[in-house]
């Protein structure tokens, strides 16, 4: 028992409490939905206050890059060490010939300042954290709106484009990868210049390619680049290699699975692109 | 209400609901990720148990809106859940406390299971997705979890003398 305003009154019991909890929650979940004003106010408010968790939960990744390969897959890291030995041995060529080793890194050095995607100026995120399901493939970055970060960005590493920015909060940013379920990419085969759509699949090593006849001029080993279409993603970036053209003879389509070229599960940083050309131009990149 | 806490024992509990969070959002490789026990339903059993004048709903339902930030899903779905878990164990604490340990393993790792049932069905029914297999995974991972998790924060609890 205790007084209010001269009343005196009971606590609320637990079940009263529950009872007001799931009425806020229903109205928070039905205003998410409809991806209302004040329920996106509260996600950023809390966002804001749990952004200390997130940077301790990336600890790891920064401080402690050995100890999460201690968790790798045996094999993995056999096939990292054979690729790396491989690595060597053509490095130690290349540093026979500082021509080779010059172009080498001048190459890298385009790679960085954009030059490598004409029109596009690009700056280094850091992955804060990964959720990756079958039904939703998405990262976290550590840039926001404060840094011009803005919704409909397109999200690559150097060997190909990972996603695209899907919401943006002052200070982290949400990516959906390019095997998102929800994603699709206009895609343009190099070898042939036929057009397709490469969707996610919800699983982190697979793209799909419906919607192509069985007629089309396509065979495993194909690599997609982007075309441009749509307008999210920068054209003529890698995207995907077919690996398995199957064709039914009772359906329409072909059944065609990819490969994503970015390596999705492996770095830490990833490249944001801003246009040259409009609204959202940078101060100065610092990538 | 009896015996105030201290500044200093309120950060701990506080503690150790932060280190809760950070284990269930630091980034792990594909088949461990599977196993990740739900750290936080845990630990807001167990200080449910510990202190039910002090942690309960309220505390549950706070600590899930975070959560539904962090995973970035529908707000006040985990909310939801953990309002419900915080009710269930209040409900039930008297007679949870008295179980042998690994007797309380199962019934805490029942009432979570409870709780990430309410999350299944609101996920099938707001956006669709079918229930999986591996969501139980991390059921089971909690009822391994438990009486070590329960070991240790009756450790802190005991040193800090909590009460």
């Amino acid at each position: 028992m205790g007084t209010f305003l001269g009343w005196s009154i009971r606590r609320p019991s637990n079940l009263t409490k529950l009872i007001l909890c799931v009425c806020a929650s229903v109205a928070l979940m039905v205003a998410d939905s409809h991806n209302d004003h004040d329920a996106r106010v509260i996600r950023d408010t809390v966002l804001r206050a749990s952004y200390p968790l997130q940077e301790l939960a990336a600890l790891p990744f920064s401080a402690g890059q050995a100890a999460f390969e201690g968790l790798r897959t045996n094999a993995r890291l056999r096939r990292d060490n054979a690729a790396l030995e491989a690595e060597v041995q053509r490095l130690a060529v290349k540093a026979a010939q500082l021509d080779a080793l010059r172009a080498e890194v001048a190459h890298m050095t385009a790679l960085l300042h954009g030059s490598a995607v004409p029109g596009y100026r690009v700056s280094l995120a850091r992955i804060l954290n990964v959720s990756s399901g079958p039904f939703s493939q998405r990262l976290t970055l550590d840039e926001g709106a404060r840094d011009h970060v803005f919704v409909g960005q397109a999200v690559i590493d150097v060997h190909g484009i990972i996603g695209q920015v899907i919401s943006v909060s002052p200070d982290t940013s949400q990516v959906m990868l390019i095997t998102d379920p929800d994603s699709g990419i206009p895609v343009i085969s190099e070898r042939n210049g036929l057009r397709a759509i490469a969707f996610g699949t919800g699983s982190q090593d697979r793209l799909k390619i419906p919607y192509l006849t069985v007629t089309a001029d396509i065979r495993p080993g194909d690599v997609l680049a982007s075309s441009g279409l749509g307008g999210v993603y920068p054209p003529g970036y890698p995207v995907a290699r077919v690996t398995e053209v199957t064709s039914n003879p009772n359906l329409a389509f072909l059944k065609i699975r990819a490969v994503p070229l970015a390596r999705l599960d492996y770095h830490t940083r990833v490249l944001l692109l801003w246009p040259r050309k409009g609204p959202h131009t940078r101060g100065a990149g610092h990538g | 209400m009896d015996n105030p806490l201290t500044l200093k024992q309120r950060a701990l509990i506080l503690a150790s609901f932060v280190a809760a969070m950070v284990l269930t959002i630091v980034p792990l490789p594909g088949a461990i990720r599977l196993l990740r026990p739900d750290w936080v339903a845990l630990v807001l059993v167990y200080w449910c148990m510990a202190l039910p004048e002090r942690i309960g709903v309220g505390s549950g339902w706070v600590l899930g809106l975070f959560l539904d930030v962090l995973y970035g899903s529908l707000l006040g779905e985990q909310a939801l859940a953990k309002a419900l878990l915080a009710y269930l164990t209040l409900r039930f604490t008297l007679r949870l406390r008295v179980f042998p340990r690994w007797q309380q393993a199962l019934a805490v790792g029942t009432l979570v299971a409870l709780s990430d049932l309410m999350l299944i069905m609101i996920k099938s029914l707001v956006r669709g997705h079918p229930p999986l297999w591996s969501d139980t995974a991390p059921m089971i991972a909690n009822v391994i979890l438990w009486p070590f998790l329960f070991g240790v924060l009756r450790g802190v609890r005991r040193r800090a003398k909590i009460s």
